[in-house]
């Protein structure tokens, strides 16, 4: 799609007449010591450039817990589908959390639409901005192919001085700006180059290393599915599944039932749920088919590198870095992992 | 609408099976047939406690009625023995992948059945005792902890009795009612001749059943394409989101709950 030059003034401005006209907008802000998204009074409170929230923007489309269904038992027994949004901005979305989106877009959309999820979707409107500076110590997505969004948004900003360059990812982007959009030059197209390659040189030179190729990992993974590399870090896992709450492409639930105290309506939600929690797998009998947490660390990894790169030909693990912070005994990060095995076996 | 949302079902009928197991008629309001393959389950709804994955144990037809044969472990199979004739639940699918009948028209056929493996096992049993002639051989083993909690008895009785069916059952341990071989499921095998290369063997049973009866008929030198299982996993959605049933990269609620077992022994979490 087109790309144009927004003056920064014109689109904060416009952002705030959404805002005073009670459209409900999502930002990254400070609270407390941390960063988290929230909804803005005004664009003042937003933190543009890090640091990076704990939890990834998912909850906006996918939330923690999500009704499905309701029901109402009286006379009969009525069921309704809970397909609700309400129309939200997420504004200030790293590339590494639009990825995430865009991957959950692919696994919701997959045959037996999950139209709980793509009605928030489609009543979510998604404006990225460009980290210029890594927004996290603990962040890769220089080396996972995701400085720059994949696909699954309106617009995506660029902050060039004055102005923000801006790529348009839909209709609905297009049309939000078209009021303060200029077309772009040949020297902005430039200018946005010159930004980007001191962008890709400074995230080489502060972002670890990926020693295995990116696209080698469904491999390297397979390869070393019985590597004691699991068992020796899952030793130290306590099984708490923050790695998985915090991730933008975990999307496991479970769904429980939510009944009324007079027990004639009640409803169904989902939950997020992690595949590093024990009871993940547990099945009437009392069986647990992941029991051991190494299978579990495995089984993690494996899905963002392995299994769902292997089916969607792309990784799933956009390297926003929030599980290996998050993890209080440091097993978890994928990229280190990765590394440890390409390094054993005096590989190479 | 969403593929979280229910149809509405009336029991028509109950039935007391064992001590843990009953067996459910049940029909959807619309009326309309559930239209399943042998092996695919529903999800089943008990208003205000929750889901359960719930294999189909009736054959499959055009008649609106199917049965549920459910043992009673839990909160949402123990909430479902409370409910009577009359009552209603809510039902999702037929989900996953089950037998397709046709490919076993003409063959021999091993069926064997561990515990509530049958189950499932009988939906599949009746459809191809019901066209008799489509098959060759037909050979039936069941295996049950104890005599007590052998399931659908007056079928079993029937299978015996016929001609055209090889059927054993045994008990892992007896009674003095019990006059039958008195052993786990393998000691059966030395009973019964078949040829492997013509014969389809089908496994249903306890995940603990599988490792060794796959042991015995790869003796008998059957091929693993010949061999056919179904896998539990515990399931949340059923319809390949929530996670919870992968074996490795497979999904169980979509690719099985039935496979080939030279599809999925390579994969180490299977069996
Ligand atoms: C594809 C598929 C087909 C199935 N087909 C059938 C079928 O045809 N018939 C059938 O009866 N079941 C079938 N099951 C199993 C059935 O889905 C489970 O028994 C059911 O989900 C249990 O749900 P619940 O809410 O009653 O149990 P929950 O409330 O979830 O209770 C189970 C929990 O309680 C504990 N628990 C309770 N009872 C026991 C016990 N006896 N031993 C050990 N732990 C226990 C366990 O730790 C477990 O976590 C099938 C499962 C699958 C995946
Ligand atoms: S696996 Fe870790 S680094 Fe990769 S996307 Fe998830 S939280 Fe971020
Ligand atoms: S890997 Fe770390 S964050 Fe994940 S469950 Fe284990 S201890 Fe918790
Ligand atoms: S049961 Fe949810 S993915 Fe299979």
């Amino acid at each position: 799609m087109k790309s144009y030059l927004v003056s920064k003034g014109d689109f904060l401005e416009l952002i705030d007449g959404m805002i005073e006209n009670g459209k409900e907008v999502v930002a990254p802000v400070k609270q407390e010591n941390q960063a988290n998204f929230k909804r803005i009074k005004s664009t003042k409170d937003i933190l543009w450039s890090g640091p990076q929230t704990v939890i990834s923007p998912k909850g906006f489309v996918f939330p923690q817990e999500e009704e499905l269904i309701e029901y109402e038992v009286e006379d009969g027994i009525w069921v309704g589908s809970k397909v609700e949004a309400k129309s939200t901005v997420l504004l200030g979305i790293h590339p590494c959390d639009i990825n995430g989106i865009a991957l959950l877009d692919k696994v919701f959309a997959e045959k037996n639409l999950d139209e709980n999820y793509l009605k928030k979707r489609e009543s979510a409107t998604i404006i990225g901005v460009e980290c210029l500076t890594p927004c996290s110590p603990e962040s890769f997505c220089y080396r996972k192919g995701s400085v720059l969004p994949w696909d699954g948004f309106d617009l995506f900003l660029t902050d060039v001085g004055d102005d923000f360059f801006v790529e348009v990812g839909s209709e609905a982007g297009k049309t939000l700006i078209s009021g303060i959009s200029r077309k772009t030059i040949q020297s902005d197209a430039k200018k946005l180059k010159k930004i980007r390659e001191k962008r890709d040189n400074l995230f080489a030179k502060k972002q670890r290393k990926l020693k295995p190729k990116l696209e080698e990992l469904p491999k390297l993974l397979k390869e070393n599915y019985d590597s004691p590399i699991w068992d020796e870090r899952g030793a130290k896992c306590f099984g708490c599944g923050s790695c998985n709450m915090v991730c933008p492409t975990c999307y496991c639930f479970d769904v429980r039932d939510c009944v009324e105290i007079n027990l004639k309506k009640g409803s169904r939600s989902r939950f997020w749920d992690g595949c590093m929690l024990t009871d993940f797998t547990r099945i009437a009998s009392g069986e647990i088919f992941r029991e051991e947490r190494g299978a579990r660390l495995r089984h993690r990894t494996n899905r963002k590198d392995f299994y769902l790169f292997e089916k969607w030909g792309r990784t799933f693990c956009t390297g926003c870095g929030r599980c290996g912070k998050a993890c209080l005994t440091k097993i978890v990060d994928p990229l280190d992992i990765e590394n440890e095995l390409y390094g054993r076996k005096g590989r190479r | 609408m969403t593929v979280y949302k229910p149809e509405i079902a009336k029991i028509k009928k109950v039935e007391q099976l064992t001590k843990t197991e009953r067996l459910f008629d049940i029909e959807l309001l619309s009326g309309k047939s559930l239209d399943h393959q042998p092996g695919q389950f529903v999800e089943v709804y008990v208003f205000g406690v929750g889901e359960a994955p719930i294999s189909i144990s009736s054959e499959p037809s055009k008649q609106p009625t199917f049965q549920l044969c459910v043992r009673a472990v839990g909160n949402v199979t123990n909430a479902l023995h409370n409910k009577r004739a009359g009552e209603k639940i809510g039902i999702r699918g037929p989900y996953g992948k089950g037998f397709e009948y046709e490919y076993f028209i003409g063959k021999d056929i091993l069926f064997i059945a561990g515990g509530l493996g049958l189950a499932p096992l009988r939906s599949f049993i009746r459809a191809v005792l019901n066209s008799r002639g489509d098959y060759g051989k037909v050979y039936i083993l069941y295996g049950a902890r104890r005599p007590q909690e052998l399931l659908f008895r007056d079928e079993l009785k029937e299978w015996e009795a016929r001609k055209d069916v090889e059927y054993h059952a045994t008990v892992d341990v007896g009674d003095e009612t019990w006059q039958g071989n008195v052993g786990v499921i393998t000691t059966l095998f030395p009973d019964i001749r078949f040829d492997p290369r013509k014969t389809q063997a089908i496994i249903i049973g306890p995940p603990v059943m599988y490792r060794f009866v796959i042991n015995e008929l790869k003796n008998r030198r059957v091929p693993d394409e010949n061999i056919w299982i179904s896998l539990e996993r515990k399931m949340k959605c059923g319809v390949g989101k929530c996670g919870h049933c992968q074996i490795n990269n497979v999904y169980v609620c979509q690719e099985g709950p039935v496979f080939n077992y030279k599809q999925i022994k390579s994969l180490p979490e299977a069996i």
